[in-house]
């Protein structure tokens, strides 16, 4: 890159970046092809025909360090997690959001990126219920309360997608915890704050609003798009949330997701309580009544609180008239796999060609593909409890979608099942 | 205290400046290790251990604190004559202070260095203590008469000797012995309140080291100021040019001395100019896991114009716009605080001023709050601490400042407290001063070292040491920017910018 050195000896810089300066000998605009010049790593076998790419093994040693770093913590104990999560997501929609540093402009990308966030936090928590606040010409708005169906969320914020104007941090943190102070006390409160601006103008004291959300006991997270703040760190420290800036698309994706599987909770906090749930029944099909959330006669198809027979449309809720949350069994067994997650599967050793005791044509367990094709030798895990060979698109899907082992749960021996469940 | 103590930290000038090491230091052992930290500036502390300025204000005070301790003189002839001839009788006796000379080090209160007191009898035409005060009054008359120069005068040591000779009839001699006889006197009379006495004693320390060295010194008469032709304000200055004499006693006594900075470069002109040979002469580079620092820099604008802060381009408003949206840019892509450092002053005040004028200022203060250093100290503390309150609580803040300044010697600007700092232009010295000019005239005589050469080791070493403020450990992260087109420009030193920051440079 010796066109690049002179340049910058003779020209010095204008302006960089921090977070964005990978010192590869890289220019900026350079590098934001970086990632997309895949015809760069094509590769021609000796027939002159072109060569798949093989970025499987990237992907999936990506997924493990991910997997690894996510359960070091948790690997031998289990942890209590917050399962019924309030959340604030607090979005930046100040003049810092027009910037173009994002394609098309940052406000575009993170709406984008916090509808699959909710769709996947739901996945995820279908217990717990988010909120949208914005911040705009130095005012905070609440855009939703909490609620716990998606399509309400994403339809306000898409609706209401125009920045301008200052931010500030200390308006949303009030106005969220003016909120987050009337839910019971089994509710983990939580805030993601995702902030564009670099600064933020407060008409108080930030420091007095970040000890009041520490005594309230909220957690705030923050995902910051320009630079690290101190005040933003200051804060996640304080509440005990997590601080990160996202370098580009792809990273911020990736730091919003992690955020969507329940955070461990804090001691204190964590005391057992017993909370009332109600399961209510299908409604028959032909039975008509006046919905409770649409306040209009429905035909069939929803469900009765067992408490106040009021009727509601969908599953999980809270009910409109007595207050009592309506859940289905299905959505606690999907908070369940939090409490007990699959440990991470170990990686087989790389078999060599000729070693006669290795069993020449293994499949893998989950899709029965041949684990290692041609002469190549392929790359698997096993499962520690249960010894089965799975592919590495079989431990990504197991770990992430399934939440449960096949191997494990396939196998007949009793003494088995009951070692899986302690 | 000193004795007990196994390890001993304090400032410079309680070991190198004659006049404090004397009652300070006198006990520290031969074997004792020295360490001078940050000693990048060390030879400009040795230089000014050694100089003496007397102005108006100086003799008037010395004529007051003259009658007043011929008052004490009659007092005590009438009250207790006794003591005053025992006095006399000591000196005679070769005795120069009340007591025995200690048998350990002699290491005396003397402005002049121990090895240059001639420990013979203190001359016969100042014993009595009247003779005493009367050459005094004569030295005082004379230097009032030189300060009443039209001009310019820069005279070595030895033509003002001849001439206070001429003119007041004071010998060398005499002059050697003012300060310790000066010293015995007030002993003598038990005068306790010295506080008032300083203007005699700033005297005597200049006559003592007149008397003493022959070369190395100048002596400067200014009648003003140059930068104020109309205020009359005569100095006269004793300049100290050579760095080595303070220091050698230090050498000289004790076993280890170890001189380290993280900015001593280049690292062979520092035994050059302190006079010693080193036995081991390292240098470390900083080791970092990751590029914690960005040092860049940059010499045109954006339009593609030179910038730079040389005194021919100082107002020319391309520069100053430049300059302007290079900070405007800055300030709305780097979080917390930024510190930006100027040239002098006047060059401070000068460009704000236009960037006010051009609305720059207004911009800059949307994204930041704008802070400033003024020569007040208080001022400039209550400006640093609001400085820091703004970067804590989010808003940011920019923290105007000068390269010579004593923010830029003394303050950290660590953390989220400094992610930049911009070095507008290179900070040399005042190069018109007359106390400069004699001392890279004895440099050039003396040893071989060029003015332009020391010029712009100076020039760097202050930039260096002021873009340091930032960057305090290895966690610490942070962006430098030399904003001047005469860093590029390869001469003999340029690899005196620290070894550190040029290694980033090279790799990035």
């Amino acid at each position: 890159m010796n066109n690049g050195a002179d340049k910058r000896l003779n020209r010095g810089a204008e302006e960089d970046e921090d977070d964005e300066d990978d010192g590869d000998g890289l220019e900026a605009w350079e590098r934001t092809y970086a990632d997309e010049r895949s015809w760069e790593s094509l590769q021609e076998d000796e027939l002159g025909f072109l060569r798949p790419i093989d970025n499987k093994a990237i992907y999936h040693a990506q997924y493990r360090r991910r997997l690894r770093s996510l359960s070091s913590s948790a690997a031998a104990t289990r942890i209590q997690k917050g399962l019924i999560r309030y959340l604030y997501i607090v979005i930046d929609l100040s003049r810092a959001a027009a910037e173009t540093d994002f394609r098309p402009n940052r406000m575009v990308v993170v709406a984008k990126h916090v509808e699959a966030f909710i769709r996947e936090f739901f996945d995820q928590n279908p217990l717990s219920q988010i909120g949208l606040v914005t911040i705009k010409d130095g005012v905070a708005h609440c855009l939703t309360d909490l609620g716990g169906t998606p399509e309400a969320h994403i339809k306000a914020l898409m609706g209401k997608l125009e920045c301008s104007g200052d931010s500030s941090l200390q308006n949303a943190l009030d106005l969220v915890h003016g909120y987050l102070n009337q839910i019971p006390s089994y509710g983990h409160r939580e805030v993601l704050i995702l902030y564009s601006a670099l600064s933020t103008c407060d008409p108080g004291d930030i420091m007095e609003t970040v000890q009041k959300c520490k005594k309230s006991k909220i957690r705030c997270s923050v995902i910051g798009l320009a630079a690290e703040m101190f005040i933003c760190k200051h804060l996640c420290q304080e509440t005990g949330g997590m601080y990160s800036v996202a370098l580009d698309e792809a990273h911020f994706k990736e730091l919003i997701l992690e955020h969507a599987p329940p955070p461990p909770a804090i001691a204190e906090f964590a005391i057992a309580n017993l909370i009332k749930m109600g399961f209510p029944q299908r409604a028959a099909e032909g039975s008509i009544s006046i919905c409770s959330c649409h306040k209009e006669a429905k035909v069939g198809a929803g469900y009765t609180c067992p408490r106040c027979k009021a009727r509601v449309c969908e599953l999980p809720t809270e009910c409109r008239i007595c207050g009592l949350t309506l859940v289905s069994s299905p959505h606690l067994a999907r908070s369940y796999h939090h409490l007990f997650p699959i440990p991470p599967f170990d990686e087989v050793p790389l078999s060599r060609p000729n070693d006669p005791n290795q069993k020449a044509k293994r499949n893998c367990f989950g899709c029965q593909s041949l684990l290692s094709p041609g002469n190549k030798p392929g790359l698997s895990v096993a499962c520690p409890k249960c010894q089965q060979h799975f592919c590495l698109d079989c431990d990504i899907y197991i770990h992430e979608s399934l939440h449960n082992c096949p191997g494990c749960e396939s196998l007949r021996n009793s003494k088995s099942v009951i070692a899986n469940e302690t | 205290m000193v004795q007990f103590a196994n390890v001993i930290v304090y400032s410079y000038q309680y070991l190198l400046d004659p006049k404090v090491a004397g009652i300070i230091s006198k006990e520290l052992p031969k074997e004792s290790v020295v360490v001078f930290d940050e000693a990048h500036n060390i030879d400009n502390v040795c230089i000014e251990a050694l100089s003496v300025s007397v102005r108006r204000q100086t003799l008037e005070g010395a004529t007051r604190n003259l009658n007043r301790i011929s008052q004490e003189i009659d007092r005590f002839k009438a009250t207790d004559a006794g003591r005053l001839r025992a006095e006399y009788n000591r000196l005679i006796e070769g005795l120069a202070l009340r007591g025995n000379l200690p048998t350990t080090d002699i290491w005396l209160a003397n402005p002049a260095l121990p090895d240059d007191i001639l420990k013979e009898a203190v001359p016969g035409n100042i014993r009595r203590a009247e003779h005493f005060l009367h050459v005094l009054r004569r030295l005082v008359q004379y230097l009032r008469g030189r300060l009443e120069t039209e001009n310019v005068e820069k005279e070595s040591p030895v033509g003002f000797l001849v001439s206070i000779n001429n003119h007041a009839g004071i010998d060398q001699k005499t002059l050697k012995f003012c300060y310790d006889r000066l010293h015995s006197l007030m002993l003598t009379l038990e005068i306790t309140d010295t506080d008032e006495f300083l203007h005699i004693q700033t005297i005597c320390d200049f006559a003592t080291l007149i008397g003493t060295y022959a070369r190395g010194f100048s002596i400067i008469i200014e009648p003003f100021d140059e930068r104020m032709p109309h205020i009359p304000d005569p100095v006269l200055q004793l300049c100290c040019h050579d760095a080595s004499l303070a220091i050698k006693p230090v050498f000289d006594r004790f076993q280890s001395v170890v001189i380290t900075s993280g900015t001593l470069s280049p690292i062979d002109l520092y035994p050059r100019l302190l006079n010693f040979h080193p036995v081991v002469s390292r240098s470390f580079t900083m080791s970092l896991t990751r590029d914690c620092i960005c040092p860049m820099v940059l010499t045109r604008g954006s339009d593609q114009l030179p910038v730079s802060t040389k005194f021919d381009m100082r107002s020319d408003p391309g520069v100053v716009r430049n300059y302007g949206k290079l900070l405007l840019e800055l300030v709305s892509v780097v979080p917390d605080g930024i510190v930006c450092f100027f040239v002098s002053y006047s060059y401070m005040d000068g460009i704000i001023n236009a960037w006010n004028d051009h609305g720059i200022l207004k911009d800059i203060m949307q994204h930041k709050l704008v802070f400033i250093e003024t020569q007040d100290v208080v001022e400039t503390t209550l400006a640093l601490d609001n400085y820091r309150r703004a970067c804590d609580c989010g808003r940011g803040a920019v923290f105007f400042s000068v390269a010579r300044g004593k923010v830029a010697e003394g303050i950290d600007f660590d953390r989220h407290y400094g992610r930049l700092v911009i070095m507008f232009g290179v900070p040399f010295q005042y190069t018109l001063s007359k106390i400069l000019l004699a001392r890279l005239e004895y440099l050039r005589d003396n040893f071989q070292i060029k003015e332009g050469d020391f010029l712009t080791f100076d020039a760097l070493r202050q930039a260096a040491q002021c873009v340091g403020r930032v960057i305090r450990s290895k966690a610490d992260y942070g962006m430098m920017i030399f904003a001047d087109k005469r860093y590029i420009f390869p001469n003999s030193f340029s690899i005196t910018l620290t070894s550190k920051i040029l290694n980033s440079l090279i790799k990035g």
